[in-house]
């Protein structure tokens, strides 16, 4: 029975298989979401449709056997951009659905370490980049962010701008997994929607006013005598700078529109 | 285009007059947006860091760096040959929204020089406060200078429209402010503490009684100290520390290390690592507020400094090396985070791990612990790991060797000595 499972990579059909195999306490040997990956030739091929009662059902379940932050643990856990992530909350949860709530202080364990630390990896990513997103004010009327996050923290980054920014159209664009955030500020709503990129966000006057204010205002600021690039590095690595204002000459380069792709 | 370079001139000059004051910090406090723009996170957010790796959280300015003191210590002193300009509480509004919207800041920290008397100044300062909380509805983080001798009313009012309010000590005795900063008294800057003090008290019984009261000052007060202008030992420092802490219940004491390019006859020549000083003031400081560490453990009349090499809390587990090793398995909470190498997360990790089963010491290594230190005052089921017998010296030889790979810290200046001129130029805007 330990084969192979296909889901659509969604968290809800992620949650319909975990409620198929963990009854039955079976293993997959791996999960897939691309049905063309090469291995699927040698090994039989279960599909696991989505389907929305049995998530709820098998939610109510999870968060009855786990501690808030254990369910925290796994949302996070996949939302991470690493593969085998699935496994790794399989190998999780079958110990969860053996030793109960103790699993949330079983921190050394070889099937918690991965998970926890994965979940640290994306938390702490999705904390920086409540800082990093830098938002343009567009002729278009809303104010818009290019960022490029190793994980998937749209989803988690979001209530925390939603709250911020209630009074502005904004839309955060995740050019790593190529979706974004749009959010309305009349319905105080925000959506994540498939997004490409491909033109020059079109600036307001007042934009580049203030874009070259904060240049200027973010290189005085530094003391020459304590110069430390070293520290500067660890905190602001260079793969983030190319979004960040105060480290990009001139603004726009980097833009593009937002434009669903469905 | 005329007025964008005026505010562009004058938005230099003043973040220049500002970027000495070490006080970063956008945390400790929680404020909803209520129909407005922004609010604050209670964890505190960094949006950048500048090239000497400093954060930066707020947009810190100064209102002017007009003043009419004279203290040696800071740039904005009468005396020195400055380009004066001031901002208006509108200019200061528009900016900090300007900025907010796009989320380059976590808030503003609003600092000044004294321009007329301290009323007005500090009067100019609440209205650029409250033209950001009442016209903008801003509900971000603010951090806001109270001005020496300003009118107790006047502190009130600040207190209820910021997060965190401060006043900068700045020297940690009354002589030596009275050498450096002869226009201020020591009374000046402690009495506006300790009134904020009482009201944060009396705001706290209030809102216990009615949630509908005004928060005051929710973030609490801090305070900066100079470090390495005048002769003051670091037990001095660290009880003065201590003493904030415990009496007047202050958030954060800032330590600045001091650095002469150019002497003034009233400073002494001082240490050639301020940096690296001012790093280990820091760390005893985590140790008075997070590690149950009193100043007196840290420092006596034996060794009224830090070690320069060694970090406080080994020093003084080296000092003590009869309460080492502590079994993991068995020691208090309390007793983890006297550990060199162990810090709360990790003590906190131990102690919830523990609880399933016993641990060894790749379990520790599983939990994230770091044990390049750790590793010489401790066992794990009985076993310790440290390969060496505990004594005092050969410990301190192991632990000092270890320390030459620490990343990111830097703890030395670049800086040749200092020549003595009559030119007084410093690096420290002690602006209050």
């Amino acid at each position: 029975m330990s084969g192979m499972y296909r889901y659509d990579g969604t968290f809800a059909g992620l949650l319909t298989l975990l409620a198929h195999i963990l009854p039955n306490r079976i293993l997959p040997y791996s999960i897939i979401v691309d049905p063309l990956l090469q291995q699927s030739l040698f090994a039989e091929v279960t599909t696991i449709e989505t389907d929305q009662e049995q998530v709820e059902e098998f939610w109510a379940e999870l968060t009855k056997r786990l501690t808030p932050s254990c369910c925290n643990h796994i949302m996070r856990a996949f939302l991470a951009d690493q593969t085998g992530r699935e496994l790794m909350i399989c190998r999780y949860l079958l110990l969860a659905w053996e030793v109960g709530k103790k699993i949330g202080g079983m921190l050394a364990n070889p099937h918690v370490t991965p998970l926890w630390k994965l979940s640290q990896q994306v938390g702490g990513e999705t904390h920086r980049y409540k800082g990093f997103v830098r938002f343009q004010e567009t002729r278009g009327g809303f104010f818009y962010s290019a960022i490029s996050p190793d994980h998937r923290i749209l989803s988690l980054i979001a209530p925390h701008f939603a709250a911020r920014f209630s009074d502005q159209h904004w839309v955060i664009h995740d050019m790593h997994h190529d979706e974004g955030i749009v959010f309305d500020r009349h319905r105080r709503k925000w959506l994540i929607l498939p997004m490409e990129s491909n033109h020059e966000p079109d600036l307001t006057p007042a934009e580049e006013r203030f874009q070259a204010l904060w240049r200027s205002y973010f290189t005085t600021l530094a003391i020459s005598e304590r110069e430390n690039l070293r520290l500067q590095r660890s905190k602001v690595p260079l793969k983030v700078r190319p979004w960040l204002v105060e480290f990009s000459q001139g603004g726009g380069e980097y833009g593009a529109q937002m434009m669903p792709s469905s | 285009m005329a007025v964008a370079t005026d505010i562009m001139d004058k938005l230099e000059i003043l973040a220049e007059g500002a970027k000495y004051d070490a006080s970063c910090a956008s945390s400790g406090s929680f404020r909803r947006n209520c129909d407005g723009i922004g609010n604050a996170a209670s964890c505190g957010i960094c949006h950048s860091w500048t090239s000497d790796g400093r954060c930066v959280s707020l947009l810190k300015l100064l209102m002017t760096n007009i003043c009419i003191y004279d203290c040696a210590y800071c740039v904005n002193r009468r005396s020195n040959d400055l380009r004066r300009v001031m901002l208006t509480p509108a200019e200061v509004a528009e900016l900090t929204i300007g900025f907010y919207r796009r989320n380059y800041i976590e808030g503003l920290f609003l600092s000044t020089g004294v321009v007329r008397s301290p009323d007005y100044t500090m009067e100019l300062l609440i209205a650029a406060v409250s033209s950001l909380r009442q016209e903008y509805r801003f509900n971000g983080y603010i951090h806001l200078k109270l001005v020496p001798g300003a009118d107790s009313l006047l502190v009130q009012k600040a207190g209820l429209l910021a997060d965190r309010v401060s006043i900068n000590l700045e020297l940690p005795t009354p002589e030596s402010l009275a050498l450096l900063a002869p226009d201020k008294s020591r009374e000046a800057v402690v009495g506006p503490m300790r009134q904020v003090n009482n009201l944060i008290v009396i705001n706290r019984e209030e809102r216990r009684a009615s949630r509908s009261v005004p928060r005051f000052a929710p973030a609490g007060q801090s305070t900066q100290l100079i470090v390495g202008a005048t002769n003051e030992s670091d037990r001095q420092i660290v009880t003065l520390s201590e003493q904030l802490y415990r009496r007047l219940d202050l958030k954060r004491v800032y330590y600045s290390a001091y650095i002469p390019v150019v002497a003034d006859t009233r400073l002494p020549v001082r240490s050639t690592s301020p940096l690296r000083r001012e790093h280990r003031l820091y760390q005893a400081d985590w140790l008075l507020r997070y590690y149950g560490f009193s100043a007196h453990e840290l420092l006596d009349e034996k060794t009224p400094n830090l070690e320069v090499d060694i970090d406080p809390k080994t020093g003084w587990a080296l000092r003590h090396l009869e309460l080492f090793p502590v079994e993991i398995n068995l020691a208090d909470y309390e007793v983890l985070l006297r550990v060199p190498g162990i810090g709360v997360r990790s003590a906190q990790r131990i102690v919830r791990a523990r609880r399933q089963g016993h641990l060894g010491i790749d379990d520790l290594a599983k939990l994230g612990v770091v044990l390049k230190r750790a590793r010489y005052f401790l066992t794990a089921r009985g076993r310790y790991p440290g390969g060496c017998a505990m004594e005092s010296s050969l410990l301190r030889r192991k632990l000092v060797g270890g320390q030459s790979q620490q990343g990111g810290i830097q703890l030395e200046l670049p800086l040749s000595q200092p020549q003595a001129t009559d030119e007084r130029i410093s690096l420290i805007a002690g602006e209050l």
